[in-house]
């Protein structure tokens, strides 16, 4: 009887020996919830999946997150809130995963954070602008991309150099556009009362914009603001340059939606995006740290063309979620959020710490650098377009140009 | 000046609107059902226009001809493998099954899509122009070259397809299973090819629809989505099969929503045509130009 007792033990022994290791090796997992298909914006969660699966590699060849393998489990949301929400909590309930990140679209964003936050795992926003989800005040949610107050303000200081007087914006109709248009409203009645300012919501999906440039021709303003994203963009952009609006020796075009990076940008775009003044997060003039410059390496080697903002995003949103794994020791989801909370951060981009401030900047990279640049010609690459103001940088209004006509 | 503006930028869309909804229109008034993929014919089109013309580099004018081919594949796979078991057996529209047409070429729209941006990719591609003149001054008039060509195209195909279906036979024999398909049968014309020309003939304008307006809508997988519900709007405006019914419902949309976007609010643009819907089917639910009709 003893003998059999000493065989069960040494049997037991025997298997949990042999299942450590398999245990120790058991991924890492976190969500990502991105468009992958319409309606939504496939173009922005293309890129936010190439800058997370180059991170992702680079991080497992370097042998992992404490240990274990790093696994990415993606999740289609179609641009569209329910549908985000569904994934999030299958990624949470099902797939169990240790953090959430890739969002990338204002409203889809509104929705998943309410999940995230019930289930109380950590959430990091990748690129999406409202200041809405900033304000919320989830603790869970961590905001290292951009926000419509920083591009707003950046704007408003662009528009007061250039003593433009009257503006006109485009807007689409989200949380992101309309927020974006109404905040640079504020701030330009505060910081530059003379600027007449007004914007016009526009279908994200609508494909005639005509009627709304139309009053333009009449009586043009002296600067028009974009606030969609494409491929409504082009298309307003398109239909501004042929009926003559802007950008024209009257009319600045300024486009506040960060679109002149994407990779399709010139295809859609041509002689109507040539004299553009653009609000980037991304120039390859900006200081990047040595892992972001790798993860542009890589990507244009992959891919034969420069990288853009939602590239290097992508890969800090997941590179942010392991450091805190690290500096936590730990997968459980309080003890990220509380790493993620207190963390002196160095990511892809730079270095930061989430501000604890109440409003739109709650848990936010408040600083996060940007730069103004004017294209000057079609098919220009971003390396050689002008940069009017470089990070932290005055702007340098005397160097735009202006069409002739 | 500007409500000038404003009309002929109204007919001109009003004149993309018909290209569209007159298929539709054909389709309903032949066989009785609603194509929901109709949209990804147009989206067809336009990605066989734009890919031909940049990725081979084929003129552009020959990239279109080649769009309508596509267009006319596409509606004649749909029918004959998808449509035709709806009326295979049966003798009598009565016996129809609705509901198949409705999930059959609603599954097809979702399918075309999806296999489109997984293969394609999900990047808008702007088509080249047949005229490039981004920016054309005609009178007081602005405009860019390709919109030119695409209204002057648009208004050559609806007058070609009327003359079709009035004069040719095969027109006549469309006409006479629209009326009344077992008797057509009786007479004996063949229902079946019938049916494989008007989806084909409605392939061929929606995809030419698209082929034209890639320079200007940059084509991505979804694109056929928003010209799709405009059409449905036109084609219970214009009367449910009338073909001139929708043209006229077309141009009527475009004009009303040029001038709504304006005078009234571009926030409510796409609403306009809903309320005019909404009006028609209170005070004349047959539509402008359809026909009050009775089954036994």
């Amino acid at each position: 009887m003893r003998q059999n007792r000493f065989a069960m033990a040494v049997t037991a022994a025997a298997f949990l020996s042999l299942a450590q290791p398999a245990q120790a090796a058991d991924p890492v997992v976190i969500g990502v919830s991105i468009a992958q298909s319409p309606p939504g914006s496939v173009v922005q969660g293309t890129q936010v999946k190439d800058g997370i699966e180059i991170i992702t590699k680079m991080i497992n060849d370097e042998g992992g997150v404490l240990g274990r393998p790093l696994k990415i489990v993606y999740e289609d949301n179609q641009g569209i809130p329910e549908k985000g929400r569904a994934a999030v909590e299958k990624l949470i309930s099902r797939d169990k995963v240790v953090a959430i990140t890739g969002g990338h679209q204002s409203s889809v964003c509104l929705a998943e954070i309410e999940v995230a936050h019930r289930y109380k795992v950590p959430y990091v926003n990748t690129n999406c602008w409202s200041d809405d989800i900033r304000a919320k005040g989830y603790p869970e949610v961590f905001n290292p991309g951009n926000y419509n107050t920083r591009v707003s303000t950046a704007m408003a200081e662009t528009i007061g150099a250039m003593k433009v007087k009257n503006v006109v914006a485009f807007a689409e109709n989200t949380d992101y556009g309309i927020g974006q248009a109404k905040i640079l409203g504020e701030l330009l009645a505060k910081q530059s009362p003379d600027v007449k300012y007004k914007y016009v919501a526009l279908d994200r999906a609508g494909k005639d914009f005509t009627p709304a440039v139309l009053p333009l021709r009449a009586n043009p303003p002296d600067m028009v603001v974009n606030v969609m994203l494409p491929p409504a963009a082009y298309i307003l952009m398109n239909q501004l340059y042929e009926q003559g609006v802007a950008p024209s020796a009257k009319t600045w075009f300024y486009d506040g939606a960060g679109i002149a990076d994407y990779p399709d940008f010139w295809q859609n775009v041509k002689e109507a995006g040539k004299y553009m003044l653009a609000f980037g997060l991304y120039h390859p003039q900006m200081p990047m740290p040595d892992i972001g410059q790798q993860v542009g390496q890589t990507y244009q080697k992959e891919k034969g063309h420069e990288p853009n903002r939602l590239i290097f995003q992508g890969a800090d949103s997941v590179l942010q979620i392991v450091r805190a794994i690290e500096q936590a020791k730990s997968t459980d989801a309080s003890a990220i959020t509380q790493a993620l909370k207190d963390m002196d951060y160095e990511g892809v981009r730079g270095k930061f710490k989430f501000s604890q401030e109440p409003g739109y900047s709650f848990q936010q990279w408040v600083d996060i650098p940007y730069v103004t640049y004017q294209l000057t010609e079609v098919d220009q690459p971003l390396s050689k377009t002008t940069l009017i103001q470089a990070t932290g940088q005055p702007l340098h209004a005397d160097k735009l140009v202006r069409p002739s006509n | 000046m500007l409500a000038l503006d404003l009309f002929v930028n109204g007919l001109i869309i009003g004149l993309y609107y018909a290209l569209m909804a007159v298929g539709l229109a054909m389709i309903f008034g032949i066989l009785k059902i609603v194509n929901f993929a109709h949209g990804e014919f147009y989206m067809i089109g336009a990605y066989t226009y734009t890919l031909i013309a940049l990725g081979l580099g084929v003129p552009p004018w020959l990239a279109l001809p080649a769009a309508a081919l596509a267009g006319a594949l596409i509606g004649w796979a749909t029918e004959r493998w998808l449509m035709r078991p709806l009326y295979t057996g049966y003798g009598s529209w009565g016996l129809m099954k609705d509901e198949y047409a409705v999930v059959v070429t609603f599954g097809l729209s979702l399918l075309l899509i999806n296999l489109f941006d997984k293969v394609i990719g999900p990047y808008p591609m702007r088509g080249p122009a047949l005229w490039d003149a981004p920016r054309l001054s005609i009178g007081p008039f602005m405009m860019s070259g390709q919109k030119l060509i695409t209204a002057a195209v648009a208004i050559i195909l609806m007058v070609s397809l009327a003359l079709f279906i009035k004069r040719s036979l095969w027109g006549r024999q469309i006409q006479a299973v629209a009326q009344n398909r077992l008797g057509a049968s009786i007479a004996g014309i063949d229902t079946a090819r019938a049916s494989s020309i008007v989806f084909m003939a409605s392939g061929v304008l929606a995809a030419i629809a698209g082929a034209l307006l890639a320079p200007v809508i940059n084509p991505a997988p979804d694109v056929g989505i928003f010209p799709a519900v405009k059409s449905y709007v036109i084609v219970v405006i214009g009367g449910m099969g009338s073909i001139p019914g929708s043209i006229i419902a077309a141009l009527l949309l475009g004009v009303l929503e040029s001038f709504g976007a304006v005078y009234l609010s571009y926030d409510y643009r796409d609403t306009y045509g809903l309320v005019l819907l909404i009006l028609i089917l209170l005070l004349r639910p047959q539509g402008l130009f359809g026909e009050r009709a009775r089954e036994v």
